[in-house]
């Protein structure tokens, strides 16, 4: 390797260099004075003939291979002392390309793992997730029956494999205290379909069919650390599930993840069943009781083709089976990627985080840029200085590009470092919501994404000045010295564009934050029909056995017994005032994993025909008579259920504003009577009373029907409980859990909070994006305020010669001060304006994380640039003030 | 190819070439000065020429440059097509007038 060790014989190469070109200098110089010139005249012909030496020993340096590793070291040793030299600007510098490449870092990692990274099961892309449809009643994803499965599985022909998941809390005993955890329920080749391997034992396979709940228990790593640890002698031991005995037969590796919605963290338990026999109803078509299917096409089938295929088989369905699927509901099958169904409604969020992020890294380079350049026109002279020394253009580019380089790189480092640094504080701030979070890791796709960022803002705000750099002609420059009476027009020009993109930018994003904060302020605002303050909430869940004989919550009388004793309970701890049990709590609907989760249902209404039923359906909530006192409710009309409103009396229902508008828009609800389901055989519930509207499904979501009923009339096994107390539920939480297991010591109490952290818990992702979104809007523009400042701070340095000689000729200190606000202003209008006009034309990406603001919220297009004009004024009065305090005498002598 | 020729006549210094070439071809081709000592490098580089220190006539050091054997290949290799290209135009030339 010659031009390695080149490198460090560099000295003698340059001394040989030197005295072979001055040897040549001698030679001419004699063979010239001998041709009769006199000396002088002779040294200085050769120098011409010969050209400039410096540039000469330069190109000959060029030949050199490896010439290219020495200029590197050089330009890197010489960026670092140029960075050493002016702390201030580097630290500012890196401080703020830290602060955009950790953000951008730190959400890309986000992006990665939920929207990029495929799913971490064999070919993910033959997943998809199935959905069973009625829009003719405007219901999706409705639940499918036993007969159904059959007809994916065998007569449907693309499928490989079809299962229903069954996800829901489940209640582990047998410690010390009995604990919910999250589990989920497949068929028996579930695990083969996703294609697990387990870490011990092994998983279902076909010869485990039974035609009911298995009796065995898959557990996640997770569960078996904590609850076994991690003995590996945990096969063949009993897990107490719902107060069913479980023999484990196996541990899931410890990356796996259930891939679907989970109440809250991930599922540990995985059973499994033939779902034909009990607890499960007779295998008919018309018991639909399976939710969520999950399958995993034929190799070679597109899921175009299964589409088709299912749509059609849907059809012969329908016509097969006239009474089961009724023409007006269009009953059809519909298959989307699993992936897709996973990630949601999170995608849009992520995507408006992500293009933020990306913003305030440009702003970041933009600024520097502009930094750059003031520096650069200081560093005028040195340019001038070393062309002249020899150094080609290119040669000053790429050292100029290297400083930029090193600081982007530098900073861009810092950036990562912080990201990772601060990785598991910042994910605590991701909303819950947001599926795939445990798999967030900070990976070489982030790395090189993060590298990426840094590079392209080193060559954006590296590129300008430096080009800049080297224009400007030779000799002025040098002559000027740097006290030049005004700055180059090209530099001027240059850095205006930069402060109006810098403006632009901030904008777009303050125009983001605008609305996304009005949209958290009107949700805040928002009034949920009730009164949350003094409310404590606790969720609990009551078993069910495998055996239904053995069940204690089995049918309605039971639980209500249940019921009535829970609430005897509550009322006597003292500091309660009143007590009342919901199977929905409210703001937590919208959210399907929440608990008590209800999908709509679809509804009869007397006297009115079933084929005019379109879009028949509502909520179903079970409630006992104190609910709507405990939330302070108002009860409209008629009355509300009382005791005696229990199993065996006539069932009776209360239903709120909106429903009594959309289905009774003309006649009085009170006294009608409706009925869940389309079995004709079950009997009317009338409608006894009407409220007003209470926000069941989330602070943003507005207009969905409910149906109250009577929770001793019917009623499920998962449960809320509200209280009206003074007491915070931190203080109830003991005399509740106590309260509930001196009833069943198997019960498990979750999620003990006041009504105002579960509002305040519904709002979680939209703060979250509203915070970070309006943090990122804020440091904009910091950032551009300074851009303004900085430039008119440049500019009033460079021309105080010229202000005072305007002075002394005459101009008022008015005349000079309007004269730089006016170029502070002149830059702020246009930069606002082009940047209202690119947020108005972006806005409507917002559209769906919007809540009660248009996406082109005058207020918003109206606050933001009056607000950003007066900082920009702002920023601009300071310097120009300044340039009024300019002594004339003092500015023209130094001049 | 220039230089080479002249290199190959043998050892020569940096001024001594310049000079040479502007003599051979009668001032017609004045190759500028200061281009030489590049292009003197980068035939070094390519180890076509070898190069060493001696004294020169006028008893200063000077660094005299020699033909390599590859150099000296390199040459055959140019002159070879130097000639094919020259006698092409040629014959194109004389057919064409």
């Amino acid at each position: 390797m010659n031009w390695l060790l080149d490198l460090f014989r560099r000295n003698s190469h340059e001394r040989c260099l030197d005295s072979e070109l001055r040897f040549h200098l001698e030679q001419q110089t004699r063979d010239n004075i001998a041709a009769g010139m006199n000396p002088e005249v002779a040294r200085r012909q050769a120098a011409i003939d010969l050209g400039g030496l410096e540039q000469i020993k330069e190109e000959c340096r060029d030949t050199r291979r490896g010439a290219w590793l020495g200029y590197l070291s050089q330009d890197l040793r010489f960026g670092l002392r140029m960075l050493r030299k002016s702390p201030t600007f580097t630290t500012i510098a890196v401080l703020t390309l830290a602060l955009g490449v950790g953000a951008n870092t730190a959400i890309f990692s986000i992006v990665n793992a939920v929207l990029l990274r495929s799913l971490p099961y064999r070919d993910p892309d033959r997943l998809v997730r199935i959905f069973f449809n009625e829009p003719g009643v405007g219901l999706r994803d409705v639940k499918f029956s036993k007969p159904e499965l059959d007809d994916l599985q065998t007569r449907a022909g693309v499928f490989e494999d079809a299962t229903p998941i069954a996800e829901g809390s489940e209640i582990l005993t047998g410690a010390e205290k009995p604990e919910r955890v999250e589990g989920v329920n497949g068929s028996f080749s579930y695990f083969s379909m996703l294609g697990v391997i387990p870490q011990i034992g092994r998983l279902y396979g076909p010869q485990d069919f039974t035609p009911g709940f298995a009796p065995e228990a898959v557990i996640s790593d997770s569960l078996w650390r904590r609850a076994y640890g991690a003995d590996p002698n945990v096969l063949g031991r009993t897990i107490w599930i719902d107060n069913d005995p479980l023999t484990i037969i196996g541990v899931l590796p410890r990356g796996f993840r259930h891939p679907g919605p989970t109440v809250s963290g991930d599922a540990e338990v995985f059973g499994a069943a033939g779902f034909s026999a009990d607890p499960f109803p007779q295998p008919i078509r018309g018991n639909r009781v399976l939710k969520n299917g999950i399958g995993r096409l034929k190799p070679g089938v597109t899921r175009e083709q299964a589409q088709a295929r299912l749509t059609a088989m849907a059809a012969q369905l329908r016509h097969d089976f006239p009474t089961d699927y009724p023409p007006q509901a269009q009953w059809t099958i519909e298959i989307q990627p699993l992936q897709d169904t996973l990630v949601g409604n999170v995608r849009p969020m992520l995507l408006v985080l992500l293009g933020a992020a990306i913003l305030i890294v440009f702003i970041v380079s933009l600024n520097i840029a502009n930094l750059l350049l003031a520096r650069a026109s200081g560093r005028q002279q040195e340019m001038a200085l070393r062309l002249a020394l020899g150094a080609s253009r290119g040669r000053m580019v790429r050292q100029m590009l290297t400083e930029s380089m090193l600081l982007s790189l530098i900073g861009g480092a810092a950036g990562i470092a912080t990201a990772v640094g601060t990785f598991s504080f910042i994910l605590r701030f991701v909303p819950p919501g947001v599926p795939r979070l445990n798999e967030v890791r900070i990976d070489w796709v982030v790395l090189a994404f993060a590298l990426l960022i840094s590079i392209l803002t080193g060559l954006v705000f590296g590129l300008a000045p430096a080009l800049n750099s080297t224009k400007g002609a030779l000799s002025p420059a040098l002559r000027e010295g740097g006290r030049g009476s005004g700055s180059g027009t090209k530099t001027g020009r240059m850095r205006d564009v930069l402060i109006v993109s810098e403006l632009a930018f901030a904008v777009v994003l303050m125009v983001g934050a605008g609305l996304l904060l009005r949209t958290l302020g009107n949700l805040l605002q928002e009034n949920p029909g009730f009164n949350p303050t003094q409310v404590v909430t606790a969720n609990m869940q009551l078993a069910t056995r495998n055996d239904p004989k053995t069940d204690p919550y089995l049918n309605i009388p039971r639980r209500a017994t249940f019921d009535r004793e829970l609430l005897r309970r509550m009322k006597a701890i003292p500091g309660v005032e009143l007590a009342a049990i919901t199977s929905a709590l409210p703001a937590t609907n919208s959210n399907p994993n929440a608990v008590g989760g209800l999908a709509n249902e679809s509804l009869a209404i007397e006297d009115r025909p079933v084929e005019s039923s379109q879009d028949l359906h509502a909520e179903r909530i079970r409630i006992s008579p104190d609910y709507f006192k405990v939330l302070q409710s108002a009860l409209l009309r008629g009355r509300s259920f009382t005791e005696g409103d229990e199993d065996g009396k006539p069932l009776v229902a209360i239903i709120d504003e909106s429903t009594a508008h959309r289905f009774w828009p003309t006649r009085d609800p009170l006294g009608r009577r409706v009925r869940f389901g389309r079995d004709p055989t079950k009997p009317w519930a009338t409608v006894v009373g009407i409220v007003k509207d209470i926000k069941s499904d989330g602070l943003d979501i507005d207009g969905v029907p409910h149906i109250y009923v009577s929770t001793y009339q019917d009623s499920s096994k998962r449960l809320s409980l509200v209280l009206r107390t003074s007491l915070p539920a931190t203080l109830l939480e003991p005399q509740i859990r106590n309260e509930i297991q001196s009833i069943d010591p198997g019960l498990p109490v979750f999620n003990v909070s006041s009504m105002n952290e579960v509002l305040d818990r519904s709002l979680a992702s939209r703060r979250f994006s509203a915070n970070l979104v309006g943090g990122f809007a804020g440091l904009a523009v910091l950032l551009a305020s300074i851009g303004i400042y900085g430039l008119l701070a440049y500019m009033v340095g460079q021309r105080s010669r010229e202000i005072g000689i305007r002075m002394a000729l005459g101009a008022q200190r008015d005349d000079i001060l309007r004269m730089f606000l006016r170029k502070g202003v002149a830059l702020a209008g246009v930069g606002i304006v082009a940047g209202l006009v690119f947020s108005a034309s972006t806005a409507s990406m917002l559209g769906s994380l919007l809540y009660g603001v248009r996406p082109h919220d005058p207020a918003v297009f109206l606050i933001v640039p009056l607000l950003l004009f007066t900082i920009a004024v702002l920023a601009s009065y300071l310097p120009a003030r300044r340039a009024t305090k300019v002594n004339p005498m003092i500015a023209l002598r130094e001049g | 190819m220039l230089i080479l020729k002249v290199v190959a006549m043998g050892p020569i210094h940096g001024y001594a070439i310049s000079k040479r070439i502007a003599q051979i071809s009668k001032d017609m081709l004045r190759i500028q000065q200061g281009s030489l000592y590049p292009a003197l490098h980068r035939l070094e580089n390519r180890k076509w020429l070898a190069a060493d220190w001696r004294e020169a006539e006028s008893g200063r050091e000077a660094k005299f440059y020699t033909l390599t054997p590859a150099g000296k290949k390199q040459l055959e290799v140019e002159e070879l097509d130097w000639e094919r290209l020259s006698t092409a135009i040629g014959l194109v030339l004389r057919t064409v007038l």
